[in-house]
């Protein structure tokens, strides 16, 4: 059984359908890549499958349970995470107590013990030097990582990553996938939306192509990246010019 | 928090122990500590508000349904002040379950424009069934326990610790870290796991009942309301400008900031330069503290104490 299946998900914004009838499956401990160019719907998709945003149509499966009605905290309990594209840690909190929300009430544990999860997890990311810092203070790269950690201390089976790569160096990058590995070895299933291509080629089981709110094409990345059609809608055709 | 524990243990010792230190037989004294322990649980229950990102200009009106809720519970049923508080305690949280679910999905000014249009609402009402409110004129009713300000001093004292426990059981509980979360950012709080709508909700009829409580002490307190003054927009004001002054999102600066201000206020009510224009004076003291203690007198406590480390006290006093 599909950990996620998303059925004819449409999503309209006045009028205009930003996803349009969009259907895809994610299998219990792969790691898929959402990918296409901006605008594609990439991101609403993201809002609809977490419940941020309500479908206009179609349907959301998470475990076999329909979830397309249920508000976002409780996708969330029940195992669905999301990092964002944007990061926004809670600024009045420091790193740890960022985490340590997650841990609450998306973990559902008690104050001692999401204490003692958030304290792992900021370690596994790397932040345990700073678990005290004012997230106001941190680099970019480290927002990214609170945002995993945070992620994570909702103890996710299905883990939504929005452009987790965004605005890091090379460097920071390389650590950000070996992170993201020993995350899919916990059997954490991953989703991912990414423009960097190298990281969707070393993360991902299979990857899907979204353009104008539709699926392009699916497969493995070697068959989806020489598909003409995948090439044409990333660099444009003649005719566009 | 232990610490803190010891604190408010000792805060509410002198609380209960102040009319044994010679103002208990000075009706003026009296009268103001009353009145200082009310608008002490108005400010720590708008506080509890305010910590999940919410202005709400509504805390006034609470006040004045809870004002009204024991005065026609005593005109319509004749009942006694305290079943009346009772029932007013729960007119009022009816009310605010109400008002809350219709707009605490608004954000910032919406939010608080909307609970000031529910206050107005609300002194309009007032004015227009006078067969239930008794119109412009009110409704009075015979003094709270025959007038004893001793008696009164400490109903209104359990009600006060009622708020103080409710504020204090936010900040130390699971709850401080999804009202810290929901202020800082709704949708990733959501993300989360924190059901935000539950949290806000259940926050505001705390809240509000608490405010109303205080009104429905008032009222039979001064032994007499009318719409004007049970839905008096200054108290609303009031309620936000004690914890923006003493520091919001704490339960110690909602405290300090009433004892401060509304010392001050009596004091230059009272006293001959300021006496005329009294309430000119108070508004600038107010703007100036807004400005210079944007994180309130808590905020520059603390402030000072970071860059003078042998300041502990006030470090302690703050958290």
């Amino acid at each position: 059984m599909a950990l996620l299946e998303v059925t004819g998900l449409v999503r309209r914004f006045r009028g205009l359908a930003a996803v349009d009838g969009l259907s895809f499956t994610v299998a219990e401990g792969q790691t898929v890549a959402i990918i296409g160019p901006n605008g594609a719907g990439k991101s609403t998709t993201f809002n609809l499958v977490s419940g941020l945003l309500r479908s206009d149509a179609g349907t959301i499966r998470f475990r076999g349970t329909d979830v397309t009605r249920t508000p976002a905290h409780s996708r969330t309990r029940a195992g669905m995470g999301r990092t964002f594209q944007v990061v926004q840690p809670f600024v009045d909190l420091d790193v740890l107590d960022n985490v340590v929300v997650g841990a609450l009430f998306g973990g559902s544990l008690g104050l001692g013990a999401a204490r003692k999860d958030a304290e792992r997890l900021v370690d596994l990311v790397g932040l345990g030097p700073k678990r005290h810092a004012a997230v106001a203070s941190l680099t970019l790269a480290d927002r990214k990582r609170l945002e995993l950690a945070r992620a994570l201390a909702t103890k996710p089976a299905l883990l939504m990553l929005d452009e987790v790569m965004e605005g890091l160096t090379p460097v920071e990058e390389r650590d950000a996938v070996r992170l993201l590995h020993e995350v899919r070895a916990q059997g954490i299933t991953l989703l991912l939306i990414e423009h960097v291509m190298s990281t969707v080629r070393d993360l991902s089981d299979h990857v899907l192509v979204m353009d104008y709110g539709k699926m392009l094409a699916e497969g493995r990345y070697e068959d989806v990246a020489r598909d003409p059609r995948v090439i044409e809608a990333y660099l444009g055709t003649e005719a566009d010019e | 928090m232990r610490r803190n524990l010891i604190g408010w243990a000792a805060f509410i010792f002198v609380v209960v122990v102040l009319p044994w230190l010679g103002i208990g037989s000075d009706r003026y004294l009296m009268l103001l500590a009353n009145v200082m322990l009310m608008f002490m649980t108005l400010a720590l229950s708008w506080d509890v508000v305010a910590r999940t990102g919410q202005l709400s200009l509504a805390h006034g009106a609470f006040f004045g349904l809870g004002a009204y809720g024991v005065a026609i519970a005593h005109r319509t049923w004749a009942l006694p002040p305290l079943v009346g508080m009772l029932v007013a305690a729960c007119a009022v949280a009816a009310v605010a379950l109400a008002l809350g679910v219709v707009t605490l999905r608004l954000r910032g000014i919406y939010f608080a424009i909307a609970t000031l249009a529910f206050a107005e609402v609300l002194r309009t009402v007032a004015l227009q069934f006078p067969d239930l409110t008794g119109g412009t004129v009110g409704i009075a009713m015979p003094p709270l326990f025959d007038g004893d300000r001793l008696l009164s001093y400490y109903l209104i004292g359990a009600i006060f610790v009622l708020a103080l426990a409710t504020s204090l059981g936010v900040r130390w509980s699971r709850l401080q870290y999804a009202v810290t979360a929901i202020r800082a950012n709704e949708t990733v709080a959501q993300v989360m796991g924190i059901d935000v709508v539950r949290v806000k909700v259940v926050l505001f009829l705390a809240s509000a009942t608490l405010a109303g409580l205080a009104g429905a002490f008032y009222m039979p307190f001064i032994t007499h309301t009318d719409p004007n003054d049970a839905f008096d927009i200054g108290r609303s004001v009031a309620a936000l400008v004690f914890p923006i002054f003493g520091g919001l999102y704490t339960s110690a600066g909602p405290v300090i900031g009433t004892i401060l201000m509304r010392s001050l206020e009596e004091y230059l009510r009272v006293t001959p330069p300021w006496k005329e224009g009294y309430q000119v004076v108070y508004g600038l003291v107010i703007v100036v503290a807004v400005l210079f203690m944007p994180r309130g007198l808590l905020g520059l406590i603390v402030d000072l104490r970071r860059s003078r480390p042998d300041r502990r006290w006030a470090w302690r006093f703050s958290r």
